[in-house]
């Protein structure tokens, strides 16, 4: 048999399956990383308005973003907000999670669903509904009540991968720990916390970038000289649409993207996917 | 018993180091409680880059108080929801339409007078007309704007926006959510029909503008005509003079018909715990060497009659009484009236 007859006949037929498959992975990957590459061409395009295709390549806009107070405050500020609602909805989610997956609550799946309740809501209803409430206890718009109302949002996140953890958890565990006499303290710092870490860590990470990017809860709650990046972006647009807009959204990205890789090295998120 | 209540040297000292500590501490806050604070909106931009840099400082030092000037829309729904003799706000800054809006919910007062304001004896009619609640500080001009590198004659009416050269290349506004927008549907009336109020002939017209690219604000106009976009639209003066000097290929043109008024205004919360220091915020914005400050800033007419700008500015901006006369300025309370109705409308016009 001839080479050529050889390969022809080792060829694999064609797959219209597999293609297809294929195509709907890629472009569902176009789908989400096309906005990304089109905001990076944005940032780096020096023309002071929105053009394509592109003229140049500068970091003006970035110069710009990092030399301007009001960015860079907002952004401390986001960042701040976004580390205090990871570690209050981590602890609150986490805690949540436990009594309803183990506590035998009477009312538990009302329970749940009045926990989830922030994310059916509108969230610009939310912060509204916040504001008012905030103003009328006469406590003004402090940054502690910020950090609040992103936990409120942020919280259902943290509940749901720690809940869906627990589904998965082996009890017997616990219990042959408590049989050797561990006290329920050390039962659930050595066993019941690492066996959940990875979805209590992976609703930190939604946490975080939920109150990082939040804008529609942060609209009514934020005060002049205390305004979040979001904010800060939408109100600069209003005025000067240029690339310091994508220069932001970029930076943003890769903080974000840093977190996570973060978490990832530390505690390891590839666990939690694997669940 | 007397050994008793003596105090030895150290334990004098201590007690010394803790009141000094407690009065420290302490200090600030009275200080605090004697600094009267001013609540208001303003502007971001160039506007508010001045605002924060200059303006404020000057007037918290003149009046010995702190500013806390909020950039974050929106305002109304702010002001709506906070309660009415403890307002978020003591100052509202907006376009006249919002302050319309307000004004009919009870949430500004009607009329800023020469008694509460003594710089408002020297504003332009206009600045106090019927059309204003409060009191307009500055204003625009929306005309049009155009490319001057695309072959095209300046617009002198606002017929020629319907030039069908410009198709697909002509820029207006999402009306419902822009005061430009609104403005010029208005204009539309006056221009092809019987006047500012006739909807009619303003829907007719407005469908005869397509194909047009819309957008929600004036930034975007701007943006669309610099990068050519848009090489005709709808925009104020100073979205297009702010950019005189950077060799950009465009140029702004009041049609003859008249311009219509982007008015800046300031109005006083009735529930404000400061007025006197509201009212003083709105003089001193219109003292003449802050209007001139802030107008050169940013290319806005000031309101105040008495003030000089540089040749540059005055050659352009609504100076002189002349100049003035040629603003048309909308009957916000009429249209607000309507809103729901024309927004429908328009909606379905200028759908697709």
């Amino acid at each position: 048999m001839s080479t050529a007859l050889k390969a022809m006949t080792n060829k694999r037929p064609f797959d219209a399956g597999r293609a297809a498959y294929l195509a709907l992975n890629l472009s569902l990957l176009a789908f989400l990383l096309v906005p990304i590459a089109v905001v990076l061409i944005f940032a780096l395009n020096p023309t002071p308005y929105i053009s394509f295709p592109p003229v140049g390549v500068s970091l003006r806009w970035f110069e710009k973003f990092f030399a301007s107070s009001d960015f860079m405050n907002a952004l401390w500020l986001s960042l701040w907000v976004a580390g205090c609602v990871l570690v209050l909805s981590v602890t609150i989610g986490g805690a949540c999670a436990l009594a309803l997956a183990r506590g035998n609550l009477p009312g538990r799946a009302f329970l749940t669903a009045f926990f989830m309740s922030p994310l059916m809501l509108p969230a610009i209803l939310t912060g509204l509904a916040l504001f008012q409430s905030y103003l009328l206890a006469g406590i003004g718009r402090p940054t502690w009540g910020l950090i609040l109302a992103h936990t409120l949002v942020a919280v259902p996140y943290v509940l749901r991968t720690t809940l869906a953890v627990l589904h998965n958890f082996d009890h017997r565990i616990e219990e042959a720990a408590a049989v050797l006499g561990a006290s329920p303290i050390r039962v659930f710092f050595e066993i019941t916390l690492p066996l959940i870490r990875p979805g209590v860590f992976a609703g930190g990470v939604f946490a975080f970038i939920v109150s990082f990017d939040q804008f529609p809860v942060s609209l009514f709650l934020v005060v002049p000289k205390g305004e979040t990046l979001p904010v800060v972006l939408f109100n600069y647009m209003k005025f000067d649409l240029d690339g310091a807009i994508a220069a932001a959204s970029m930076v943003s990205i890769l903080l974000a993207l840093s977190v996570v890789l973060v978490l990832e090295r530390l505690i390891g998120l590839k666990a939690y996917v694997k669940l | 018993m007397i050994s008793r209540h003596t105090m030895s040297r150290r334990k004098a000292l201590r007690t010394g180091a803790g009141l000094a500590a407690i009065a420290a501490v302490g200090a600030p806050s009275i200080l605090h409680a004697q600094t009267r604070t001013l609540k208001i909106t303003t502007w971001g931009g160039k506007w508010g880059e001045v605002m924060k840099a200059t303006v404020l400082p000057a007037f918290e030092k003149e009046f010995k108080c702190t500013v806390s000037a909020d950039q974050a829309f929106p305002f109304v729904p702010k002001l709506q929801s906070s309660p009415r003799n403890d307002p978020i706000y003591d100052v509202l800054h907006t376009n006249s339409n919002e302050q319309w809006n307000s004004f009919t919910e009870g949430l500004v007062m009607e009329k800023i007078t020469i008694k509460e304001v003594p710089n408002v004896a020297d504003v332009y009619p206009y600045a106090v007309s019927d059309k204003i609640v409060g009191v307009t500080i500055f204003t625009s001009a929306i005309g049009l704007g155009y490319r001057t590198d695309k072959g095209l004659a300046t617009p002198t009416s606002w017929k020629d926006l319907a030039d069908p050269k410009l198709a697909g290349v002509r820029g207006g506004y999402i009306i419902p959510v822009n005061s430009l927008g609104q403005a010029h549907l208005m204009m539309l009336g006056k221009v092809y029909g019987k006047g500012l109020t006739d909807l009619d002939a303003a829907y007719k017209a407005l469908e005869a503008l397509k194909p047009i690219k819309l957008v929600d604000f004036t930034g975007q106009m701007e943006k669309m005509l610099l990068s050519g976009e848009v090489s005709e639209g709808v925009i104020h003066d100073s979205g297009v003079y702010r950019y005189d000097g950077q060799n950009q290929p465009v140029d702004f043109a009041s049609p003859s018909e008249g311009v219509l008024a982007l008015e800046q205004v300031l109005n006083v919360t009735p529930g404000s715990k400061v007025k006197d220091l509201a009212f003083g915020y709105i003089d001193y914005m219109l003292r003449p060497d802050v209007q001139k400050l802030l107008a050169e800033a940013v290319w806005y007419s000031p309101a105040n009659k008495k003030v000089k700008l540089d040749a540059k500015y005055d050659a352009k901006l609504l100076t002189t009484p002349a100049k003035v006369a040629t603003l048309i300025q909308p009957d916000w309370k009429w249209y607000n009236a309507r809103k729901e109705d024309i927004d429908a409308r328009v909606t379905k016009i200028l759908k697709g």
